[in-house]
């Protein structure tokens, strides 16, 4: 909200500058987001034209004899039109600085003209608000008075963020009270004084409550009314806090709001007809022609004040063009009411329309500012020679608040800082509370403004705000055992770092995906999950769906950063199935190579991911896992592998599908393994084995086998027919062409034989060898490659 | 006769010596002079020939005569080892020719970050716990004291599933579901993701990260949540990191901070990071409110605490000097290479 500081100065006296007004707010909690610095302006005084005649030798000139409080008066030669004898205006005296202008002698058609009467964008305010031409003042002013102190204008605006449960100060004179009580000073509170209340007092019958979303309606009836100009203190007040003037009438009530929170509704009393506004919810079909020329189609969630015709305005929002005040206006009806806030804000979301009124009326107004604002505007329409009635009151009485009591020691024992009653009961009084210490306890009762504190906890925030929470020391917390499990954490950590540490970068992209991810794997015969998970409410078609995959992302990560050095990145997190939904936590790391030639029954690059991702379950579970054929939706259906712990499948690696890759105009061999952090099995400490100390003897068989005979197929056939000389067994090469017999494959395996309880003879491992090739020959119909 | 033989073939080895150049030609001399068919076997075989007196006499002569030779090529050995040392010495290469890249692996930025906060209050005794990015109103606003007529549920602010269900807009479900769980004294941290229908741009992202401070016992006050939270930014920025306090409003906490930190950017002179105020803002904290207690089985006249919410992205910026969030979901790979 726009603070202009020469308003907040009405109420609270201070000589703080803007910036020091500005971090006093900030640590009461209300950060000021901008200062809005004033235009220098100096040499400016209040005069009184004492004679404006026409310029003789200019016909659009006018020559202005001007009393400003010294022994002669100026003479000073306008071009403004809107001048007579007897204004009072700001005048520009030699020397004066304003916006963008100093003002110098200088002679106009052969008259020395002494200065300038001035108009609002000379001193930095928008001129389409204020008069055409030069600003006129009050006639009681007296003449040379430094204009811009009296006023403020060199005051800077403060624009005021307010947190929304402190609807009160969401207005000058709450911002007012939080600083004096910070500074310690009294506030100034706004006259409500009535000079004479007029008979008879406001219709009872001139209100009717039908919701209970309006729970508090103030009604006052004010006649005599002359619709003209606001006094420029209120219009000048106005304009810096970014509300355009009216006219004194609608300047009064946009003035109460300002100053003290309460939005307020004039009707004219004359054009109300029945003579009875009635607040019900609109019904379907009714229509509402609003002040700013829209007309509105109204249904049963509008609350409405209607006359016996028509809806005559939406209740905190909008008002009807019909009952709007006019220059003929002489009658007001005043409504200072209460609504439920949420149905303002219904309303407003409803209408596409958010006004100051509604911004503080969907906050929930304390009831009690109802009766404020309608004799505050009460009193300045009065002051501006209007007739008032005394108000009438519908619906909730204002009650008195309930005093909080708890016990003293609650506040040390919330802020960890010794906080003596008197200290405590200070700081309340200062910010309106009514304070009782009863031995050990406090009783707290809020000013009826505050309808935000409700409990002990309440009251020792207000406490520590005026204390300052820059007094509270830091200290460490007390050590307690942990009582939950931080596995899932820790599981995490141990994958992301081990993927890191095989040379994997990790990426984090968006868990919001277009539905084009998941028609692009439609169109291409891709497999989905039952049911991707759709927002309801999603910013953009862009973002409607969460991610089923982490496949896409980094597919599509792939295909953005294409280039010839192999790309390796991983990513973890949570993917979605419908329709519980299903939120599973996932890692997915992809290895995209440059392509190279290789016959179809061999992959390299497969077979290079595979051992990285051997390695990455090795680290994780401590064992060795064991690749046997397996599927993944986005993987090559004969080019993908499950890795196994101990007979579990716990992971998916294999080359990505070419239609996928098509899809993603990835021009590069790309290999995907995922797994599930939930099937990952918990570490094993691997145990301690004492290697052989006899030697080995090493053979290499060259064989020659069917061509579904598989490696790990050949691995075991080797160790079943050697059990207990066998340290190591690896098929290194496999061949296939003219040198093998037609429908064969060769593949080449080295042997380690070693025995733990002797060294084995060259006799011995012959036998071996002989009986491996036996087991080779039977399991796998493997003959000696000649 | 002998001498002059040994003597010319000490001549011979000599020069033999002298011509060669590695180790190989300095073992085909030992073998071709000192071998077991070499030439003083040869010598020594003529022994025969001599008359018997002469025998041993000839006999030490030969003896003599090997082992000068056989020290010879030792010597010759050493000095051939020497001159390669030297030579091995004398090699130089630029240094400053380009490395072969190394494969380097990396860790996210807010990985990165995350872990140091965690790993923070994990030696404080925080256990770290992990929740569900889609939560139920209960948890995410109706535990939280947050009003049912809040505009956040309003579909204005989050995500919706189906109508009680969202995208969490925070890390804080975790505090009711992990009080649900377990009794006080408790003390656990969230990290996560979090969603809010914010539109994308510099500043705002609707999925960020956060981290979410729990710790309920009896006697845990205000002062414990600033010397936490002074302690981890530190962690973060440095140890001269300051915390401060602002008072605010969040329906879930009661007394409520602001939290600001000391621009790292600056120092807290005021810098374009901060907007010239020194500080930058972190996250929201408060002593858990009541309400919130209750609504997860916690007795508040036995026990309290505090919270907090940290948004991480905004750390990982300040702390790379990111000036655009989206940044941090593009993935280019050469911002990653150079962020790790």
């Amino acid at each position: 909200m726009k603070l202009p500081l020469a308003w907040l100065r009405d109420y609270v006296k201070c000589d703080l500058d803007a910036a020091s007004v500005a971090t006093r707010f900030a640590s009461l909690g209300f950060p000021v987001e901008a200062v809005e610095q004033r235009p220098l302006l100096s040499g400016i005084v209040v005069g009184r034209l004492t004679d404006v005649s026409k310029h003789a030798a200019a016909d659009r000139l006018q020559v202005c004899a001007v009393d400003v409080g010294t022994e002669r008066a100026l003479t000073i030669v306008t071009a403004a039109a809107n001048v007579q004898a007897g204004d009072v205006v700001p005048v520009a005296t030699i020397g004066a600085q304003l916006v963008g202008l100093r003002i110098a002698p200088r002679t106009m058609r052969g008259i020395a003209s002494q200065g300038m009467l001035v108009s609002a964008g000379e001193i930095g305010l928008e001129p389409t608000w204020f008069e055409d031409g030069i600003l006129q003042l009050e006639r009681d002013l007296l003449v040379g008075t430094d204009f811009v102190a009296a006023f403020g204008l060199g005051e800077a605006v403060l624009d005021v963020e307010v947190t929304a449960n402190r609807v009160d100060a969401m207005s000058v004179l709450g911002l007012a009270r939080e600083l004096a009580a910070a500074l310690g000073t009294a506030v100034h509170e706004p006259s409500l004084a009535i000079e004479r209340s007029v008979p008879p007092p406001t219709s009872p019958d001139c209100v009717r409550l039908e919701s209970p979303d309006c729970k508090r309606f103030v009604a006052q009836r004010i006649d005599d009314v002359h619709v003209g100009t606001a006094p420029f203190w209120m219009r000048l007040r106005l304009a810096l806090a970014g509300q355009r003037p009216i006219d004194s009438v609608v300047d009064v009530s946009n003035f109460v709001m300002l100053e003290g929170a309460q939005p307020l509704h004039f009707y004219d009393a004359d054009r109300i007809a029945g003579g009875t506004l009635v607040v019900r919810d609109a019904r379907a079909g009714e229509r509402l022609r609003t002040i700013d020329g829209e007309e509105r189609a109204l249904d049963e969630r509008f609350l409405v004040i209607a006359d016996s015709r028509e809806p005559q305005c939406i209740a905190g929002l909008r008002g009807a063009a019909a009952s709007e005040v006019s220059t003929r206006t002489r009658a007001l009806l005043i409504e200072a009411a209460t609504f439920a806030g949420p149905r303002v804000r219904r309303m407003s979301v409803a209408l596409g329309v958010r006004t100051e009124a509604s911004s503080r009326h969907e906050k929930g107004l304390p009831l009690a500012l109802s009766t404020w604002g309608a004799a505050r505007a009460a009193h300045l329409l009065e002051r501006g020679g209007a007739s008032v009635h005394a108000p009438v009151a519908f619906g909730a009485e204002t009650q008195p608040a309930e005093a909080i009591a708890f016990p003293a020691v609650r506040v040390p024992a919330l802020l960890g800082r010794e906080v003596s009653r008197a200290e405590a009961a200070h700081a309340l009084q200062a910010l309106g509370f009514g304070v009782v210490t009863v031995d050990d306890r406090i009783e707290a009762t809020p000013p009826p403004w505050r309808g935000d504190v409700r409990i002990a906890e309440d009251v020792v925030e207000e406490i520590a705000r005026i204390i300052g929470y820059d007094r509270i020391p830091p200290v460490l917390p007390p050590l307690f055992p942990a009582q939950v499990s931080s596995d899932a954490y820790r599981r995490e950590r141990r994958v992301a770092h081990a993927l890191a540490a095989l040379g994997y970068v990790e990426a984090v992209t968006f868990a919001l995906q277009s539905g084009a991810v998941a028609e692009g794997y439609r169109r291409t015969g891709i497999a989905l999950p039952n049911e991707i998970v759709e927002i309801r409410n999603p910013l953009s078609d862009e973002q409607r769906y969460l991610r089923f995959s982490l496949v896409p992302g980094l597919l599509a990560h792939a295909a953005a950063y294409a280039g010839d050095d192999p790309l390796r990145t991983f990513e973890l997190g949570h993917v979605f199935a419908g329709p519980e939904p299903a939120e599973t936590v996932v890692v997915t790391w992809l290895a995209a190579l440059p392509h190279s030639v290789e016959p179809a029954w061999r992959d390299d690059g497969f077979l290079m991911f595979k051992g990285e991702s051997c390695a990455l379950l090795r680290t994780l579970t401590g064992r060795d896992p064991e690749a046997v054929a397996g599927a993944l939706p986005e993987g090559h259906p004969g080019k993908t592998a499950a890795l196994l712990i101990d007979g579990t499948a716990v992971a998916t690696v294999g080359a990505v599908d070419p239609r996928l890759l098509g899809a993603y105009e990835i021009d590069r061999r790309v290999y995907v393994g995922a797994l599930n952090l939930a099937d990952l099995p918990a570490y094993h400490l691997a145990r301690y084995i004492a290697p052989s100390k006899y030697p080995a003897v090493e053979r290499d068989l060259a064989l020659v086998v069917a061509p579904d005979v598989s490696a790990a197929d050949i691995e075991q056939a080797v160790r079943l027919g050697a059990d207990g000389a066998i340290s190591g067994v690896r098929v290194f090469d496999e061949y296939r062409g003219p040198q093998v017999a037609e429908g064969k494959k060769s593949l080449a395996v080295r042997v380690v034989l070693q025995r733990f309880d002797g060294t084995l003879t060259d006799a011995e491992a012959d036998a071996y060898v002989g009986a491996i090739l036996a087991s080779l020959h039977e399991r796998c119909g493997a003959i000696l490659r000649e | 006769m002998l001498k002059d033989q040994l003597k010319a073939l000490e001549q011979e080895v000599q020069a033999a010596l002298d011509a060669a150049t590695d180790d190989v030609a300095l073992e085909g001399i030992r073998l071709r002079f000192l071998g077991r068919s070499g030439e003083i076997t040869n010598v020594r075989k003529s022994i025969g020939t001599l008359a018997p007196a002469e025998r041993p006499e000839a006999g030490k002569a030969i003896n003599t005569a090997a082992a000068a030779l056989e020290a010879r090529i030792e010597a010759a050995r050493h000095g051939l080892a020497l001159k390669q040392l030297h030579e091995r010495l004398a090699e130089r290469i630029d240094v400053t020719f380009p490395a072969l890249p190394a494969r380097m692996g990396s860790l996210h930025p807010i990985r990165r970050a995350l872990e140091d906060a965690c790993g923070y209050l994990q030696r404080l005794g925080f256990a770290v716990v992990l929740g569900n990015e889609v939560e139920t109103e209960r948890y995410n606003f109706d535990a939280l004291n947050i009003p049912a007529d809040h505009p956040a549920r309003e579909g204005l602010d989050s995500f919706y599933l189906r109508p009680g269900v969202l995208l969490r807009t925070h890390t804080s479900p975790m505090q009711v579901r992990t009080m649900e769980a377990v009794p006080p004294p408790l003390a656990v941290v969230v990290p996560g993701k979090a969603y809010r229908r914010d539109a994308i741009d510099a500043r705002h992202s609707p999925m960020f990260h956060q981290i979410e401070g729990l710790l309920v016992a009896p006697g845990i006050h205000l002062g414990h949540l600033k010397g936490t939270l002074t302690g981890l930014l530190r962690e973060l920025f440095g140890a001269s990191q300051a915390v401060r306090f602002r008072p605010s409003f969040f329906p879930f906490t009661e007394p409520s901070a602001e939290v600001d930190t000391t621009c790292p950017g600056c120092g807290g002179s005021g810098c374009k990071t901060c907007g010239g105020s020194g500080w930058i803002e972190v996250g929201g904290a408060g002593m858990v409110h009541p309400d919130v207690l209750r609504n997860a089985g916690y007795d508040p006249t036995a026990v309290q605490g505090w919270a907090f919410g940290i948004g991480i992205d905004r750390i990982v910026m300040v702390r790379h000097d990111v000036d655009d969030i989206r940044v941090l979901f593009e993935n280019d790979p050469r911002v990653l290479a150079t962020l790790r």
